[in-house]
């Protein structure tokens, strides 16, 4: 799409679909990964309501695979190779 | 979002800026429900166990407010961890 000139209509709505897509997107990971790790790491005891220092590392540690995970089947799916 | 997206922002006409921001709004709004939501099944769930009386204990009280308080802690630090990973910077193992 040239800079300066406006999108056409139909341009314009691609993006716009794209983009709540992809917004929706982020927002559905965010949450998954807050769920996950949630129940990963989060002591259901709930002595305090401050996260303790496990806790703490724990989240940082589980966010972190669970995006390396998210990559790894990216990569399996987009590649087209049929799951073994 | 990705920079042609952003990009391709930049020459759109006032309206259409609107346009998009709007759609954040709402998407964030369906979000904190959804998030509210989820909570209150995740927290009964794990704090409120008998039914014997219809008011609650002062234990699943407590019980609930710190489960609650602990994951909105955990929802902010794994936004953070989240926006470093998105702008692909390097996270040290620990």
């Amino acid at each position: 799409m040239a800079s300066n000139i406006s999108p056409s209509a139909f341009d314009k709505e691609q993006i716009f679909g794209m983009a709540e897509k992809e917004m929706e997107y982020r927002v559905e990971l965010f949450n998954k990964m807050t769920q996950t790790c949630f129940n990963k790491c989060v002591d259901n005891r709930y002595k305090e309501s401050e996260l303790n220092m496990g806790e703490n590392s724990c989240i940082d540690r589980c966010v972190s695979k669970y995006w390396h995970v998210t990559n790894l089947i990216g990569q399996l799916l987009g590649s087209g190779k049929p799951a073994m | 979002m990705d920079k042609n997206i952003i990009s391709d922002l930049d020459n759109f006409p006032e309206e259409d800026k609107q346009r998009m921001s709007t759609m954040a709004d709402q998407l964030q709004i369906r979000d904190s429900l959804r998030m509210y939501n989820s909570l209150v099944e995740k927290c009964f769930k794990e704090c409120v166990n008998t039914f014997y009386r219809k008011s609650m204990t002062k234990q699943e009280e407590t019980c609930v407010l710190r489960c609650a308080q602990k994951y909105l802690r955990l929802s902010m630090q794994v936004g953070l961890r989240f926006s470093d990973l998105n702008q692909g910077s390097s996270t040290t193992d620990k």
